[in-house]
């Protein structure tokens, strides 16, 4: 491992791997990743691997937007000779009850102000989609079809290549156990190998990210939560579209390989970090998918597993920097959805960590927000 | 009732298990008629039948056949009357079955009342 590095990210989850990239895509030349297990350990290769453009905010309709943009010709920009399994097949976002419905047309109307072409469709539409739907008890839903999956764990590895061939130093089981600040800048990342001195330290923890801004005495409004998820044995062609349901709580997507992914958000969920699963979940999903779509109940659960979501009290991730402290960046508290905003946000940290203007203006986006009172909660979340 | 198959490849004489007589049964192969013992694992009546392809692999349809024999391991799966990841080796054999090779992931699951 490098001593010395002109930027050392921390995380090697897909935030982390994709801003290492964007650093030495932008010209840096000594960039330095320090994961604490291996990639893909913590929040990225546990998601559910859908990616839309549905979002009930402007800034998280631009960052996804702007990410589906990158998505479609990643693995060209990043000479990955694997396939990110990036599919756009659509989301299908149900309405079951008059406040989802009122709001889903607000979304529908915002995210066509903002080019995103979703659009509001009848129950009936909905099963010409979905075929397979059962649609008793729906008012209708929102379809947008540049939305789908890609393969977290690809996609991920796709940015480290990438940036291990321009020169990146990348470490596992290396652990950032402190950072070194002096006179208002950062000097340095002290791990469990050794330190590494640099100007620049960049919070890319996913779940870990409050701990580790708390080395710099940045303290996030910030707590993590398990989520639950199942994926099922691979079958022949059911669905095209990842179907969601927020008043349910629920989300389904068959991925190319034919294995369906699925989660449902608990609502009495503790806070922690708790990753263990249970029986409760299985019972749950497997009662209310198989009434959403009857076809599944002769389909077999293969694994179940959870992650952490890290969620700030809007539902929109903090990006940037904190005043006073010339050199630390944070790219945290992605709330469920930062696989599907990455590429959007590891350029943008990448630019203002270069001292460039984002391409994206994320500044009501900064961590002081929320002292300041200046948020709105997103609607549209699991 | 018919209670004997010639073909010659089940153990007959065992020192600690016993095989009471069983129903002979027809059911098809790819739609060639075939004949097992009622009861039997779907995989039993097609390996006495000399049939060891059961399912070709998804991404490039290599032959699988007959593995872990305890429903496991995902060798096996076959199609049944329409159904796809049907586990050939822990199945039973029931008069009239339609058995069918599976391709990759097969048919996709058909909706049951």
């Amino acid at each position: 491992m490098r001593r010395t590095a002109d930027a050392v990210v921390i995380g090697g989850g897909v935030i982390g791997a994709a801003i290492a990239y964007n650093l030495l895509k932008l010209g840096m030349k000594d960039v330095v990743l320090c994961e604490k297990a291996t990639f893909c350990s913590g929040s990225t290769g546990r998601c559910g691997a859908g990616v839309r453009e549905q979002w009930g905010s402007k800034g998280n309709c631009l960052l996804a937007k702007a990410s589906i943009d990158m998505f479609e010709r990643l693995a060209d920009e990043l000479d990955y000779p694997h396939d990110l399994e990036f599919k756009q097949k659509g989301y299908l976002i149900l309405a079951h009850t008059e406040k989802e419905w009122t709001q889903f047309q607000k979304n529908v109307a915002l995210q066509n102000s903002l080019g995103i072409r979703s659009r509001l469709c009848t129950p009936e539409e909905a099963r010409e989609i979905v075929p397979a739907l059962n649609t008793e008890g729906m008012l209708g839903a929102t379809y947008n079809a540049r939305d789908g999956h890609a393969n977290p764990f690809h996609v991920t590895r796709a940015y480290l290549t990438a940036a291990e061939r321009m020169g990146a130093d990348i470490n596992y089981f290396t652990e950032v156990t402190a950072i070194q600040v002096s006179g208002g800048k950062v000097k340095a990342a002290v791990t469990n190998k050794g330190t590494i001195e640099a100007p620049i330290v960049i919070n890319a923890a996913g779940p870990w990210a409050k701990p580790v801004a708390e080395m710099v005495g940045v303290d996030l409004p910030l707590f993590t939560q398990r989520h639950q998820i199942l994926v099922t044995e691979p079958v022949g062609w059911i669905l095209d579209p990842m179907v969601m349901s927020f008043s349910i709580g629920i989300y389904c997507q068959q991925t190319p390989h034919g294995s369906l992914i699925m989660g449902i958000g608990d609502p009495h969920e503790p806070k922690g970090y708790d990753i263990g699963h249970s029986w409760q979940f299985l019972r749950d999903m497997s009662r209310i998918i198989t009434r959403l779509l009857p076809v599944l109940k002769d389909v077999r659960v293969v694994r179940q597993w959870s992650g952490l979501y890290t969620v700030t009290p809007d539902a929109h991730p903090i990006l940037g920097g904190v005043p006073g402290l010339d050199g630390y960046l944070q790219a945290v508290g992605f709330s469920g959805h930062g696989f599907m905003l990455a590429p959007a946000v590891g350029r943008i940290i990448a630019e203002m960590a270069l001292g460039m203007e984002p391409f994206l203006d994320v500044s009501n986006l900064d961590a002081g927000r929320f002292e300041r009172g200046e948020y709105n909660v997103e609607p549209s979340v699991v | 009732m018919e209670t004997k198959l010639s073909d010659n490849t089940r153990i007959e004489d065992h020192p600690i298990l016993d095989f009471p007589a069983r129903r002979v049964v027809t059911f098809t192969w790819e739609g060639q008629e075939l004949r097992g013992y009622e009861g039997e694992p779907i995989a039993a009546a097609l390996h006495a039948a000399g049939i060891k392809v059961l399912h070709t692999s998804h991404k490039s349809n290599r032959p699988r056949g007959f593995f872990c024999a305890i429903g496991n391991c995902s060798s096996c799966l076959v199609v049944v009357d329409g159904v796809p990841n049907v586990r050939a080796c822990t199945e039973k054999l029931r008069e009239g079955m339609r058995v069918e090779r599976q391709v990759g992931t097969g048919p996709a699951p058909r909706a049951r009342e």
